[in-house]
């Protein structure tokens, strides 16, 4: 199977009374954090002038399998779905190419300036978007960008405080004896960063992937003012179809909702791998 | 494996959707020959309201081989924060379509250019519309926007809880008193829990512009006519008579189920929808879903008089943004868009507002149709025309009042509303001060 | 607080003027994308925050208005102010323990662990709308689960969303919903710390209680850095529960300072004062995330060396 083996593992293996505590106390978490999901599919499955119905059924009947149907055909949700994987796409590459290199900088090398710097950039998460989003739109259409992905995967490439963030604090942890040792072999700044940093950083990286994944999916501000017709929207914007000025189409809005996110879980769930379990630091021996 | 797993799916998402939009219509048209002229059109309709817009500008296109006119349709509150942005970088569509009481102040900060010239140009004749729907897009007497759907306020009713009940349906010209009989006769607690199951009727709970209705009803005017003053009008008795009956309705009488919710879209209760509310007060919006509901057998009668028969009007139009490069097009395509014409695709829509088109038989006989046109000869002005600052000054103010008086039963309601004219007064000097 | 570093007057060494400039290069990307995207746009919000803009016409000078006279009396300010300071205090604590402990119980792999952690990390993927219409209908005073369930046990359950008193308790109640985030966090910086020292600690004789507190903890000290300041200047940000679920009510009690702020520019095209808000709610973040940054020093731990000194 995998060479990982088990080094991520702490060293006590959960046995007996233990094991059993352990999903004990899963399944009850669990069970909390699918209570939601399961009113979601429950509503999802009842006509629309029952979803708000009291008292509540527990389970629709007859369950209106049609809504899912229905719901994604009003929409080209293909299209939608193939340019919201494009900008998603787009987007993992480049902030893992970008904020890898910017956070090495910050994590491992030496400069004057170097923290105010640093605390410019965080400040950058501190202004709320709905104030930038106006100049920057400015900007957007001075280069003519709007109307296309651009302005949703471009500003990618130039790192996203938030990642490098993340990505200096995983850095820092790694110790400078490995850079050093590969310094006296000779290497270079990129190839430190491709051939020491990357490999052991593996599951930082791919947090940093899934999350800005994640994020582009259900990006909705951006697009809206960035996307003008249709063929562009993505499937965030096309879940606003179902609403109009004074009526919501509810168990649609489930319906649509619950199959926009499912490509992302599934995504999740085939790779934890990459960022859960990893190689740990101490198995690293040069 | 992991990295292996990681472009497994991503590669398999991507195939996926390539596969998946292969079968989806063409997008719009990207290369085309530099004599068409391509026009952008907003709106803020959404789900299926966003057919007939496509069918007519589908019409509009074959009729006008060198224009191409793009839609951009977004819901809502997110439609003004979509071409705000858009107007704040002199990037608009060409055709907006804007509600009633943005009209002032986007005309008067120049959004939008006067059409009476234009229309003249194409001898566009603007009597075709219902009396009255030229009026919320007119400013200063220049003509900036052409009707494209109105609503009043009414009654439905469903008539199987009626019968059942033994109750006789509502009348037109019933007053605030036979409401309270109707009501307090449906209301009932069928299982005996406490909790009443079926209610009298269903209200919007804070919807402040609704409550604009009872207002007039009662005789009253939430401001006074130059605009400047809420003092002595949203605290007048005529008012206060109003807000007690609304608060009355649903915390004494308990005619009215408890509003599911304070949000920004109001869609909580649904009682009538589920046939455990007998009537309910709202526009004409839903009425469409209604008559799908097998839990309703629809009617609906106007809107019950107390001092005065009252009603208001709410109202969308299109314009043509200032900064268009094509005025002609787009003042042609305004013309075809709003016009008789296309009217004919509306009226399965919406309310017509050509009078042409409203005096069909099909529409003017349809039994609920005819109720919604008929309450235009009882309108009221909406509060916002009596000045740019209503949204800012008194919305908050009244909304902040319903919501008291509805979550609190013991609440004093002359107290309440003179509070909110208070605030709204005081906001609304500040903003004239400027 | 980060170190003297900026040694005014001393001269770098060549080795230490290369380093830097190898810093400058590896930082190029976002520093140009600042300069370029982002300076720009802030410090034009920073200017709308001195005029008066409604976004249809120019903006108006009009100095200190905004920050002088116009929040200090207004009422919603203070209140969004306050719904804001009292849900950070009291999300960002259950943010940091919720996610830690998720994390420690998913971090064994143990059988269908991976099924798991899905359903926790479930939530932060499902879009904000449906998120909080399902708990509009969860927490709906007459038909909702919750008080259906409540009333099952003879508990009369509270109006929640519709109580002004309750309101801003529901949205807390519903937020653990998001700890997903927090938890993916906290694994990955779980998945680094070596197993031989909890081997070497058992050897020891250190308990699991012991090697919690003495190992965990110190060696996720740097994440839990990231998650404590993340969390804070998110938390502050809190935006899209309130605007949908209640949109600031009932009675402003969920009046979050970003939604007012939203309303203040696009429902009211009160444009300079939403900025103004703005710049507010940045130095007020400003201030707590330094604070934090300064307390570095005396909880936070490295496995790498630090460089900053």
């Amino acid at each position: 199977m995998s060479e990982r083996g088990r080094e991520d593992i702490p060293i006590r293996r959960l046995k007996g009374w233990r094991l059993i505590l352990r999903y004990i106390l899963l399944a009850a978490a669990a069970a909390l954090f699918l209570l939601p999901l399961y009113w979601m599919i429950v509503s999802s499955l009842k006509p629309e002038y029952e979803v708000f119905a009291v008292p509540p059924a527990w389970w629709p009947s007859p369950p209106l399998w049609q809504n899912y149907r229905k719901a994604l055909t009003e929409l080209p949700f293909g299209r939608y779905a193939l340019n919201t994987i494009l900008i998603a796409v787009g987007a993992v590459i480049g902030h893992v190419v970008s904020c890898s290199l910017v956070a090495y900088g910050f994590a491992k090398l030496r400069a004057p300036g170097k923290n105010v710097l640093f605390i410019i950039l965080l400040a950058t998460l501190m202004l709320p978007y709905p104030v930038v989003m106006i100049p920057q739109y400015i900007i957007f259409s001075e280069l003519d960008w709007v109307n296309t992905l651009k302005p949703l995967i471009v500003p990618t490439f130039f790192g996203n405080a938030f990642y490098i963030f993340l990505l200096r604090q995983f850095f820092m942890q790694i110790p400078n004896d490995l850079i050093d040792a590969a310094k006296i072999d000779g290497a270079n700044l990129l190839q430190i960063i491709w051939y020491v940093i990357l490999p052991i950083s593996r599951q930082a990286i791919a947090t940093v992937a899934i999350f800005t994944f994640q994020f582009a999916w259900n990006d909705f501000l951006a697009p809206l003012i960035y996307l003008q017709d249709q063929s562009r929207y993505t499937l965030m914007l096309g879940l606003r179809f179902f609403r109009s000025s004074f009526e919501v189409n509810w168990a649609y809005l489930m319906a649509a909702s619950l199959s926009i996110a499912a490509p992302v879980i599934v995504l999740f769930f085939f790779t934890q791998r990459a960022f859960i379990s990893g190689i740990s630091m101490g198995s690293l021996k040069e | 494996m992991k990295k292996k797993n990681l472009f497994i799916g991503i590669g398999a998402l991507v195939l996926a959707s390539l596969a998946i939009s292969a079968c989806q219509p063409a997008a719009t048209a990207t290369g085309f020959e530099t004599d068409v002229v391509v026009l952008r059109a907003g709106t803020g309709d959404s789900g299926e309201g966003l057919n007939p817009h496509q069918s007519i500008i589908a019409d509009f296109e074959d009729q006008n081989e060198n224009v191409l006119v793009q839609l951009e349709a977004i819901a809502g509150r997110d439609y003004y924060t979509r071409i705000l942005t858009q107007i704040a970088a002199d990037r608009a569509p060409d055709v907006m379509n804007i509600g009633d009481d943005a009209v002032p102040s986007f005309v008067e900060k120049g959004a939008f250019v006067p059409i009476d010239a234009c229309l003249a140009d194409l001898e566009f004749d603007s009597s075709v519309y219902l009396p009255g729907l030229l009026e919320p897009g007119t400013v200063d007497g220049e003509l900036y926007f052409l009707p494209k759907d109105y609503s009043t306020l009414a009654v439905y009713y469903n008539k199987a809880l009626f019968d059942a009940a033994g109750v006789d349906y509502p009348q037109d010209g019933w007053t605030w008193d036979d409401l309270l009989e109707t009501a307090q006769a449906l209301t009932e607690d069928t299982d005996g829990d406490g909790q009443n199951d079926i209610w009298g009727i269903q209200l919007p709970a804070n919807w402040t512009t609704g409550f604009e209705y009872w207002v007039a009803a009662a005789g009253g005017s939430l401001i006074s006519e130059d605009g400047t003053s809420y003092v002595g009008y949203m605290d007048s008795d005529a008012t206060i008579r109003a807000a007690q009956f609304y608060a009355d309705l649903y915390n004494e009488y308990q005619v009215a189920p408890p509003p599911a919710d304070f949000s920004a879209f109001g869609g909580g209760n649904s009682e009538f929808d589920n046939g455990q509310a007998a009537m309910r007060i709202f526009g004409r919006w839903p009425q469409a879903g209604m008559l799908d509901n097998p839990n309703i057998d629809l009617g609906v009668v106007g809107t019950p008089s107390d001092a005065v028969e009252a009603n208001i009007l709410f109202w969308g139009g299109f314009g043509i943004s200032s900064t268009t490069d094509n005025l002609a097009e787009a003042c042609n395509f305004l013309s075809y868009y709003a016009g008789p014409e296309a009217a004919q695709t509306w009226k399965d829509w919406a309310l017509p507002a050509v009078t042409s088109v409203a005096e069909m038989p099909e529409v003017a006989d349809d039994p609920l149709n005819s109720v919604w046109i008929d309450e235009l000869d009882d309108l009221k002005p909406r509060a916002y025309t009596f000045t740019p600052y209503w949204n800012e000054s008194a919305d908050p103010a009244l909304r902040t009042a319903l919501e008291t008086i509805l979550l609190e039963p013991d609440a004093d309601v002359a107290a309440v509303m003179g509070q909110a004219a208070q605030d709204a007064q005081s906001a609304l000097d500040e903003l004239l001060a400027e | 607080m980060f170190g003297s570093n900026t040694q005014k007057g001393k001269k770098l060494t060549p080795f230490r003027r290369k380093e830097a400039r190898a810093f400058y290069l590896t930082i190029s990307p976002w520093l140009i994308g600042f300069v370029l995207l982002t300076v720009g746009p802030m410090l034009y919000s920073l200017y709308i925050s001195f005029t008066r803009y409604d976004l249809l016409s120019p903006p108006e000078w009009a100095g200190l208005y905004n920050y002088l006279e116009k929040m200090p009396n207004d009422a919603r300010f203070w209140q969004s102010l306050k719904v804001t300071a009292i849900y950070t205090a009291a999300y960002v604590p259950l943010e940091m323990i919720g996610g830690l402990m998720l994390a420690l119980l998913v971090r064994e792999r143990v059988r269908g662990i991976k099924v798991f952690r899905t359903i926790f990390y479930l939530p932060t993927v499902l879009a904000g709308v449906a998120f909080a219409v399902v708990w509009l209908l969860l927490l709906n005073p007459r038909g909702g689960l919750v008080n259906l369930g409540l009333k099952a046990v003879g508990i009369n359950g509270p109006r929640w969303l519709l109580d002004p008193d309750w309101a801003l308790f529901s949205l807390l109640l519903m937020s653990f919903w998001g700890w997903g985030r927090a938890m993916v966090i906290y694994l990955a910086g779980l998945q680094s710390i070596p197993g031989e020292i909890y081997e070497a600690a058992a050897i020891d004789g250190a308990s699991r209680w012991d090697s919690f507190w003495r190992i965990t903890i110190p060696m996720l000290s740097s994440t839990i850095f990231f998650n404590l300041i993340l969390s804070v200047i998110g938390t502050f940000q809190t935006f899209t529960n309130a605007f949908v679920a209640t949109d600031g009510g009932p009675l402003d009690a969920t009046l979050f300072f970003v939604l007012y702020l939203y309303k203040q520019g696009f429902d009211l095209r009160n444009m300079g004062y939403a900025s103004a808000l703005a710049w507010v709610l940045f130095v007020i973040i400003l201030v707590f995330t330094l604070l934090i940054f300064r307390s570095q020093e005396f909880w936070v731990f490295y496995a790498g060396e630090k460089t900053d000194e």
